[in-house]
């Protein structure tokens, strides 16, 4: 795009002038090589969010971000309450996609033969690529006390996971206002049986081992050590979640003219944060985020209890939660005085040392963030910066960003030779199809380095430690 | 075929032709059975669809993400749409098919560059499918 600007040395801009309907300007945190793979029309999608009524300071597109639906995947912007808007498309269809580290009590050497019966065990414990009838997470608790508190009922009633798993979650994994009488019978009959599922698409579980650690102090504070084997788990809320974005979408596009919105593209459908819409919206979004920490959380068990079958109780019990960050939300947040909506989609808060959001035994050192490579390739530790507060209302990046369509990776990649080739690099891969395996081979994503890199060079977060892929079973 | 797909790099979206408007949805229809069918099974289902709304492009959405919604609650794999009534205010049809395992590539459908309108040879209609 002809009208960006080098502002910094990995920060550009497109001027507010540039179009006569942008609010504020937009900004991409790149260097010049990730700049140029900028080439899908994610830049004029982030100039489409510009134009949102209430948006403040400046639109961003993190390092990784590619073409999504309306709002570019690795974008984020902050609204103003009352009058500014919340956009169901902002937050994107799979509200609280995230990422959940567990530290095994062993190292990968100690693991040594018994990796692939863990990795076996994960794939049977843990159900994936399934719509239905594989989740029975719910037991014992009522969907609406999991979609009012999250993964608490599970743990207080079901002794299901521990308290210390709560606390070492974003938000303690439950947003404040969470409405089950927003989220629709038909969202309601999507994620009934979901719970403690993986789901498909780029959702995994990694079984990975601590390959470098680049902080030190901050990685003892998180509890990880160099050889350790670390389980990382991506998923969201599933249906129930994607349910919630598509009624509001379209409510609220059917809204539009009786707020006197015009958009750029209807998949911003928005509405004022103070209006019934929106009100309704923020209630079900956090619904269907505490139904996501619920899940997560629920699947961290069961991967608990496939280390207890195959490395002994000791070993479960000795597997402790790092952090569970979202990448997919709006939260309301306080910004120099000011209370904002901070839409990140594809885009993980970072919050710096000190900040009272973080846990306490966190806070010397900033929020932990997990940055997924991809498939075969490695993960990162980050953990926040100050600068991340000043520059990025306080966002990263949340992967490495796809740079290739789901289906021109199905045409160029052969699912069966890909996973002879991860097992060969010593990955065991457990996969339900060949074909799915195809679309998220490592070849359709950017090198989660180069993102990382622009991260650590823009301020936002440090290095803490490299994790390397040991098995993977995946969605 | 009245219909074919467009690739982009996080999205798969598809583009409708007809002579009528309910050619679009019909090729909608064939469009989805291509994308969730996976081998046959035994039990046959028949399911009513109604769908309410006046705005062509977003019933077109709502229709294809019916079907989606179908394949993973119903585990319906659509082999047949035996009848399709588009009304003014909405539509009705009767898809049939087989309880299977549908696969689940697609999620729904979005309004993201979503379009419903007439060209010289008759209508043409885009939907990005959320994949």
């Amino acid at each position: 795009m002809s009208e960006l600007r080098r502002i910094d040395e990995v920060v550009w801009e497109i001027p507010a002038g540039t179009r006569p309907d942008m609010r504020v300007p937009a900004r991409v945190f790149a260097d010049a090589e990730l700049l140029d793979s900028i080439d899908d029309g994610s830049l004029e999608q982030l100039c489409n969010v510009a134009t949102l009524p209430g948006v403040v300071d400046a639109v961003l597109a993190m390092p990784d971000v590619h073409q999504g639906y309306g709002f570019p995947v690795g974008g984020v912007a902050a609204t103003a309450p009352p009058d500014g808007v919340v956009s169901p498309g902002g937050v994107g269809y799979d509200i609280n996609c995230g990422v959940r580290l567990l530290a095994a009590p062993l190292t990968a050497e100690e693991l040594g033969r018994r990796r692939e019966p863990l990795v076996h065990e994960i794939s049977r414990a843990v159900p994936a690529g399934t719509g239905r009838g594989a989740g029975s997470g719910l037991t014992g608790v009522r969907l609406e006390e999991v979609l009012e508190q999250g993964p608490r009922p599970l743990v207080e009633r079901r002794e299901v996971g521990t308290h210390e798993d709560l606390e070492l979650t974003e938000s303690d994994g439950r947003l404040e206002g969470a409405d089950p009488a927003a989220v629709s019978e038909r969202a309601r009959q999507r994620g009934a049986d979901q719970l403690g599922t993986l789901g498909s698409g780029n959702h995994f579980v990694e079984v990975q081992r601590v390959e470098e650690i680049h902080d030190r102090e901050a990685a003892e504070a998180y509890g990880l050590r160099q050889g350790q084997v670390t389980v990382l788990i991506h998923s969201g809320s599933r249906g129930l979640g994607h349910q919630v974005c598509t009624d509001f979408v379209k409510r609220m596009d059917a809204g539009l003219g009786r707020h006197g919105i015009r958009l750029p593209d209807r998949q911003l459908s928005c509405a004022p944060i103070s209006s019934r819409e929106g009100r309704e919206y923020l209630a079900a979004m956090a619904a269907a985020a505490n139904f996501a920490w619920a899940n997560r959380h629920a699947i961290a068990n069961r991967v608990r209890e496939a280390i207890a079958r195959v490395l002994g109780e000791e070993a479960a019990a000795g597997t402790r939660q790092v952090y569970d960050v979202a990448h997919n939300v709006a939260k309301l947040e306080r910004y120099g005085g000011r209370e904002l909506c901070v839409h990140r989609k594809g885009a993980t808060r970072a919050f710096p040392p000190g900040s009272p959001d973080i846990p306490e035994r966190y806070r010397g050192v900033g929020q932990p963030v997990f940055i997924p490579g991809s498939m075969g390739t490695a993960s990162y530790v980050l953990a926040g910066r100050e600068g991340a507060t000043e520059r990025s209302f306080g966002t990263v990046c949340h992967g490495a960003g796809r740079r290739m369509s789901r289906t021109r990776a199905r045409k160029k990649v052969v699912g069966a030779e890909l996973r002879r080739m991860l097992e060969e690099q010593g990955i065991v891969v457990r996969c339900p199809s060949n074909t799915g395996l195809a679309e998220e081979a490592p070849l359709a994503y950017k090198e989660v380095e180069k993102v990382v890199a622009v991260v650590e060079r823009a301020g936002l977060a440090r290095k803490v430690a490299r994790l390397r892929p040991i098995g993977v079973v995946k969605g | 075929m009245p219909y074919r797909w467009i690739e982009h790099t996080g999205e798969l979206e598809v583009e409708l032709e007809g002579s009528t408007e309910r050619d679009l949805f019909e090729a909608g229809f064939d469009a989805m059975r291509e994308l969730i069918s996976d081998g046959e099974g035994a039990q046959r289902l028949e399911i009513p669809v109604k769908l309410e709304g006046r705005d062509r492009a977003a019933l077109l959405a709502d229709w294809l993400a019916e079907l989606a919604f179908l394949a993973e609650t119903r585990a319906l794999v659509p082999d047949r749409l035996f009848t399709l009534d588009l009304e003014e205010d909405g539509l009705r049809a009767m898809v049939q098919g087989w309880e299977g395992a549908p696969q689940h590539l697609v999620k729904g459908a979005t309004y993201h560059r979503l379009c419903f309108e007439r060209t010289d040879a008759g209508w043409r209609a885009r939907v990005v499918l959320d994949v």
